[in-house]
């Protein structure tokens, strides 16, 4: 079992019956060995992960940490070296597992000479539904995502983002319990990134799971019930968003008019940041402990304050200070 | 059902395709290329057209496995978008007996096509004795390509497009000369000999499926004939999607 900075499993939810979960997997493994220098490359380890029924789950990580790898090897394109997992209760790789799955790929290809609509309807069979209702479904869904207007555009013909939205509307057809979209916002603009935030919350409230990965912060923030960091192929933390926001030290900013001649003690060096602008000074404190301490010392030197404010961190703060902690454990190992 | 599914998309793709309008035309080219010869042919007219028509079958249809059977799997796993279909609840088997399917389906179709070309041509010149030959070589031809698609796929589903049309090419060529190889099997010493007939058993036999010089003289193949072209057909290409399908199993789709 892995445990993060803090001791802890990365997943505080350790792995309970399968069935009771969207995704379950224990000690799931990818390695790659290369046929002629025998190199071994280490695309996942010993992942240990519960996604609850209904939940937004975030899969962050850099590049090449093992996102993809993940959702390939749940998807069942990838056969994992070592360690199980379980969709919906099914096994991965077996066809039960992706009976009521809607995944949609990096960067998705399709079939260039086919229509949007004959691609929903070909998607739709394919997850089981009959002819009429195949058909029904890809028209409404080709209105969802703002593509009703040329059903017949063949997907050639389509921009980035269009074939981004239809490969989302198939992921959708069938109304799956569960979504996994790997990086569904890469690549689009910000009407696009809107759409399919909105697509997303949608589902969240139908009940259906979502599992996504991202590079984008704002909007796993925005919409995530809990995350998952993965570095080097290797989860790290997963906690709610809240909890990983709150874990950060919290900064607060002070302002203040009178101060310019001030100098900062040099107890507080390196731990306040002092930065001159015309309408005055702004003191950012780094450990919101010393708020009390560094008021009453700006007071006592003459200042006027004008404003103290609390600076939240971002998920980005926190995944950053976890991807250089990690770093720096990797490094001293 | 799902392989049913693929095999209808496989079909439509390839009928959108530019490559099939390209070969029925070479196929009308082709014709129209034997009445052109048919008067240098010192009264083998008839059987050069039936000859040469039944083999543009063959050839074209050859043509299409080489361009677009040999890349058809590893096409769809560089271009990813094989990652549409098996991400849903299809098996790897009922994706390559579809993709397989389809390709044949269009095969016949195009095989058709011709045979209709070459019966409306000797229609025409009043020879409406070589229809049920010919109907029957086209069914042959159908049987030949429906074993080298599937020999195309296999080799699609483990290597890449440019190795598997030299595969299929070489096994195409061995398939031809099976018979020749068990007839040199027989000059060799005991041990060099099984193996040339091994070999030979392996290979595809594609001479069986070669009727037309039985088609440019207006006979018709026995039923034991056409039963074990069909047998062997089916068996072979059963034979073939299955290790195709092994092969595919265990491969990793990166």
């Amino acid at each position: 079992m892995i445990t993060d900075e803090h001791g802890s499993a990365p997943d505080a939810r350790a792995p309970g019956t399968p069935a009771g979960a969207a995704v379950s997997a224990r000690g799931l493994t990818k390695h790659y060995r290369h046929p002629w220098t025998l190199k071994l490359t280490r695309g996942l380890t010993d992942l240990n992960l519960e996604v609850g029924r209904g939940e937004v789950f975030g899969y962050l990580g850099p590049n090449g940490a093992g996102k993809t790898t993940t959702i390939k090897l749940l998807i069942g394109l990838l056969r994992p070296t070592s360690g199980e997992a379980w969709l919906l209760g099914k096994p991965i790789g077996s066809e039960a597992s992706r009976r009521r799955i809607g995944f949609l790929p990096e960067q998705p290809y399709f079939y260039d000479s086919l229509t949007g609509r004959e691609y929903l309807e070909f998607a739709a069979q394919l997850s089981g539904l009959g002819g009429q209702e195949a058909s029904t479904r890809a028209r409404h869904w080709l209105g969802r995502v703002g593509l009703g207007e040329r059903p017949r555009l063949a997907l050639r013909k389509y921009s980035k983002g269009m074939l981004q939205r239809i490969g989302l509307a198939a992921a959708l057809i069938h109304d799956p319990e569960l979504v996994i979209l790997d990086e569904p916002m890469s690549g689009l603009d910000p009407f696009g990134r809107r759409d399919v935030r909105e697509l997303i919350l949608e589902q969240r409230d139908r009940g259906t799971t979502v599992l996504f990965s991202s590079h984008i912060l704002p909007d796993v923030e925005m919409l995530c019930d809990r995350v998952g960091v993965v570095l080097g192929g290797k989860l790290v933390r997963t906690a709610t968003v809240n909890e990983l926001v709150a874990s950060q030290q919290q900064r607060v900013e002070v302002r203040c008019v009178g101060a310019p001649l001030i100098e900062v003690p040099a107890r507080w060096r390196g731990r306040i940041e002092r930065v001159e602008l015309p309408e005055g000074t702004t003191f950012v404190l780094a450990d919101e402990r010393e708020v009390n301490d560094v008021l009453a010392w700006l007071l006592a030197n003459g200042a006027t304050l004008r404003a103290v404010t609390p600076q939240r961190a971002s998920l980005e703060d926190f995944f950053l200070s976890v991807a250089e902690s990690e770093g720096q454990s990797r490094r001293m190992a | 059902m799902t392989a049913l599914l693929i095999a209808r998309n496989t079909f439509r793709e390839a009928r959108r395709d530019r490559m099939l309008v390209a070969a029925l035309w070479a196929g009308g080219v082709l014709l129209a290329a034997t009445q052109l010869l048919s008067p240098l042919a010192l009264g083998e007219g008839l059987k050069l057209t039936i000859d040469v028509g039944l083999s543009g079958i063959s050839f074209i249809g050859l043509t299409l496995i080489l361009l677009v059977g040999t890349s058809m799997v590893a096409k769809e796993i560089d271009k990813r978008t094989i990652y549409n279909l098996l991400a849903r609840p299809v098996a790897r088997r009922s994706y390559l007996v579809g993709k397989w399917a389809g390709l044949a389906a269009t095969l016949w179709v195009t095989a058709i096509a011709m045979g209709a070309g070459l019966v409306l041509l000797l229609v025409v010149r009043g020879h409406v004795e070589h229809l049920a030959p010919i109907a029957q070589g086209v069914y042959f031809a159908g049987l030949e390509l429906s074993v080298v698609t599937a020999i195309a796929v296999m080799f699609s589903a483990v290597s890449t497009p440019v190795l598997s049309a030299l595969y299929t090419i070489g096994l195409f060529l061995a398939g031809q000369w099976s018979y020749d190889l068990r007839a040199f099997a027989d000059k060799f010493p005991p041990a060099i000999a099984a193996v040339c007939h091994l070999t030979a058993s392996l290979v595809p036999n594609l001479p069986l499926f070669n009727i037309r010089t039985l088609a440019a003289s207006a006979q018709l193949a026995s039923f034991d004939h056409v039963a074990m072209a069909t047998i062997y057909a089916v068996v072979y290409c059963s034979a073939a999607l299955c290790l195709a399908t092994a092969a595919l199993e265990t491969r990793d789709l990166k």
